[in-house]
């Protein structure tokens, strides 16, 4: 407390970027920035809108899904496209979209400049991994271009329709070598992410005062390393089956397709948080900053994020309750706990803004509408977490509703993000006219298009088929999310808008909008080469806050 | 329309949270369940969204107010107790899923009726212990069309095993009436018990996608009394094959139906 209080007052201002006179002559820029840069910055920013061309892509699969089930037994597509698209839809928004957007894409930009680091540990190296993400998303789409199609069995690709007898053709192995593809890129990041905030710390920056978005960065590149490997793995072994004879997951050679399931889950559930702590950590920036105030419970939330991590190891199998081959009452009691950390934060997140002066502009629209999205998918989590009730609810569009709210949750955390360090990015800010008609449009299409997907999944709808019989009772249900679905695209272009113009057009930024708590508000925007000459001190985890606010310091104790 | 929407805002304030009724005796340890889990989350979810509302309301910054925020930072005795009171709930909750888990999942020794359920791509196979099959089409232009599905014939009020097998690759037996999904995994052998206690036709269907025609696999129950379904299972031969409830001309042997190693007339071509 003292030391907060007698230290000196930092006076600082907007410094030019002179690093630029040490390295004389002209900087690449364009095309030949793009390819080159071994910028975080420039790569952050790479994925972050490779990220949203996969959005948009994988957006358009699932108008043409929509569709396709607005009326019963409709023809607007055949049974092979209709698989194609809910294959490549779920791969290009998980591999390519929401996982990286924010771990690579926002981990990217922003982990150095929280810590105050001039760079990525190995800047190359990040150089590289976006590489493999790119074309891992190209040979994704690439699957289009072949003969046979897309691959057509479903992001999680059961064993054995994916063997080459079940599904011949390259599509499958363009899945197959894009999918790995992006989990190298993953690894790298993660590998780079960890070394960079272990070792480029700015001085004071102690693990205890770094943002909670770094944390949080932080975890999910330690379930990276622990959950890809596997994935590349399994994806390895499916390969050795199509290629060279192998019969790991060939029950009729006394190999075991259940195998595949397992060591799938193994990386795919640690993936679900791999997506969303990332987003934890932008929403709670945003709300620390818009309510202005210091996170609540600061210390309890990284340990949520480390338990949530922890756990996320040991629920895999809840996704195969109904396979028989499982130990139901473990994983069940492992993924009901998992409620309790996020719950923790959630509360935290309230208390983050109690008492705070709240400013609604879009950033945080975005981050209430995660709030209230996350809250519904977490709750309907617990449901599909007992197994009774999952053995009624397996794969239907429960399921399908329940994980759109907890994805479309992040996602909105995500696109709060966007609104809040683009003027960092660009020095410009996006329009709030447009935003908050963005927003609102996105907030009702999605919960329009997936809140009646709870009834269709009671009233027995599987999900991945392709039409279904009329007298089933889901024709209204399915109209109504059609709908919803075509109202979350007027959403996304009112957004893509917003983006395109404010990018030459928009009001100037300045250093620091929103009076920011964290480091990335220090520098200018938008931060010049190696970001920093000079640093406020370091005293709590919201250095720039106590620089410009010494009269408003966090309260010790309570 | 309205009459729909009407139906689903009564069927959410009812006491089951909008889940449908089961027919079968494990529809009540589903259902209790189901309800518990409201019971809980109905109202954590309203306080939730109430406190992040009120939040939103009472602290927003009003142009040209001047009060500052506050900037405390912990609580302990507020964090432990959100810490603890939800842990206390998950094991509440778990104690209930575990006990209904034993009903739901009891295999009984004798049942009274076992019936093999084979599904392949893009149909089932209902296998009595007399060796009776029942198959059925799949009209892959016209899912309206039920003519010709399978049909699995059960008793009403008895156990009846089914034990799910798949000939290729992983589908799942599901009817929405049972509140019951199992899959069919190659090398796997999964056997569960269901005892229907009312009688009546059911819509079934694969719930897991298992290739092109997935959305077409489907079949239909069709549950009797024990009257009726001993009076129906005294006529069917053995080895005999029923096809969409015609009954048709039996192919291959008996042993060789039973090992499934006989697939003429089984796997079905799209019509037209």
């Amino acid at each position: 407390m003292t030391i907060l209080e007698e230290r000196p007052q930092f006076a600082f201002e907007a410094h030019e970027a002179s690093l630029m006179e040490i390295v004389p002559g002209p900087r690449p820029h364009g095309i030949v920035k793009f390819v080159t840069s071994t910028d975080h910055k420039q790569i952050g920013l790479n994925y972050l809108f490779t990220g949203l061309a996969g959005f948009l892509v994988a957006g358009l699969m699932a108008l043409v899904m929509r569709t396709q089930l607005i009326v019963p037994n409709n023809h607007f597509v055949t049974e092979n496209v209709y698989n194609e698209m809910f294959t490549i839809h779920g791969t290009l928004m998980l591999f390519v979209f929401a996982g990286p957007f924010a771990f690579a894409g926002f981990g990217n930009y922003l982990v150095p400049l929280m810590i105050g680091a001039p760079d990525m540990a190995f800047p190359r190296f990040n150089n590289l991994s976006y590489w493999l993400y790119l074309g891992g998303f190209s040979l994704l789409l690439a699957g289009f271009l072949t003969n046979n199609g897309a691959a057509q069995f479903g992001w999680f690709g059961y064993a054995p329709l994916t063997e080459a007898i079940h599904s011949p053709g390259p599509g499958a192995d363009l899945w197959i070598v894009g999918i790995g593809l992006t989990g190298f890129s993953g690894i790298f990041t993660a590998v780079n992410i960890i070394t960079t905030v272990f070792t480029l710390r700015a001085p004071g920056m102690v693990m205890f005062r770094m943002p909670i978005f770094v944390w949080n960065i932080l975890v999910t590149m330690f379930l990276i390393l622990l959950a890809f490997p596997v994935l590349t793995a399994a994806m390895a072994l499916l390969w050795i089956d199509r290629h060279l004879g192998g019969n790991f997951y060939n029950a009729n050679k006394g190999g075991q397709p259940i195998l595949w399931q397992n060591l799938f889950w193994f990386f795919g559930h640690p993936e679900v948080y791999i997506i969303a702590l990332p987003y934890f950590g932008v929403a709670t920036e945003i709300l620390a900053t818009m309510s202005r105030k210091p996170v609540f419970g600061y210390k309890g939330m990284i340990a949520a994020t480390l338990s949530i991590g922890a756990l996320a190891m040991g629920v895999w199998a809840h996704h195969m309750y109904t396979t028989g081959a499982v130990l139901l009452p473990f994983f069940a009691a492992m993924s009901l706990l998992i409620a309790v950390p996020t719950g923790i934060k959630f509360f935290n997140w309230i208390g983050t803004m109690w008492r705070g002066t709240i400013v609604l502009n879009t950033a945080m629209l975005f981050c209430l509408g995660f709030l209230a999205m996350f809250l519904f998918g977490g709750i309907t989590g617990v449901i599909l977490a007992q197994p009774v009730l999952d053995f009624q609810l397996h794969n239907t569009y429960f399921v399908v509703a329940h994980f759109h709210y907890v994805l479309i949750g992040a996602v909105m955390a995500g696109f709060g993000g966007l609104y809040y360090w683009l003027p960092k990015m660009t020095g410009r800010k996006l329009s709030e006219k447009w935003g908050k008609l963005g927003f609102a449009l996105l907030f009702i299409g999605f919960n329009l298009t997936f809140f009646p997907q709870h009834d269709l999944g009671l009233r027995g709808m599987p999900r991945r088929i392709e039409t279904y019989n009329a007298g089933m009772g889901w024709n209204f249900l399915n109209e109504l999310s059609s709908i919803g679905a075509y109202i979350t695209a007027i959403g996304v272009l009112v957004n893509a808008w917003n983006i395109f113009t404010s990018w030459r057009h928009g009001e100037i930024a300045g250093d620091n909008p929103w009076d920011g708590q964290t480091l990335e508000w220090a520098c200018s925007s938008p931060p010049p080469d190696h970001n920093f000459e000079a640093l406020p001190p370091i005293r709590s985890e919201r250095p720039v806050w106590d620089a410009n606010h010494p009269d408003m310091l966090t309260k010790v104790g309570h | 329309m309205c009459c729909s929407a009407m139906h689903q805002l009564t069927g959410l304030l009812a006491t089951n949270f909008g889940s449908p009724s089961g027919v079968t005796t494990q529809d009540h340890y589903t259902r209790e369940l189901w309800r518990l889990s409201g019971y809980f989350s109905v109202p954590i979810g309203l306080i939730v969204l109430g406190l992040i509302t009120f939040a939103i309301v009472r602290y927003r910054h009003r142009p040209g107010e001047d009060r500052k925020p506050a900037q405390f930072q912990y609580h302990i005795p507020i964090e432990a107790t959100y810490t603890i009171i939800p842990l206390v709930i998950v094991a509440v909750i778990f104690g209930f899923m575990y006990n209904a888990e034993n009903h739901v999942d009891k295999v009984s020794a004798k049942p009274a009726v076992a019936i093999t359920v084979d599904g392949f791509q893009w149909g089932w196979r209902f296998v009595y212990p007399n060796g009776h099959v029942q198959i059925g089409t799949a009209d892959y232009n016209n899912i309206n069309n039920n003519n010709d599905l399978p049909v699995l014939v059960l008793p009403s009020n008895e156990t009846v095993q089914l034990h799910v097998v798949s000939l290729d690759v992983v589908h799942t037996f599901y009817v929405k009436e049972f509140l019951f999904n199992r899959d069919l995994i190659p090398g796997i052998n999964n056997t569960f018990d269901i005892n229907v206690t009312k009688p009546g036709l059911y819509p079934g269907q694969c719930n897991n996608i298992c290739g092109e025609y997935h959305a077409y696999m489907r079949f239909l129950v069709d549950v009797m009394t024990p009257t009726q379904y001993a009076a129906w299972y005294a006529n069917q031969p053995a080895c005999s094959i029923t096809t969409a409830g015609v009954p048709g001309i039996q192919k291959g042997s008996c042993a060789a139906i039973n090992a499934g190693a006989d697939f003429t007339g089984y796997t079905q071509a799209p019509k037209g």
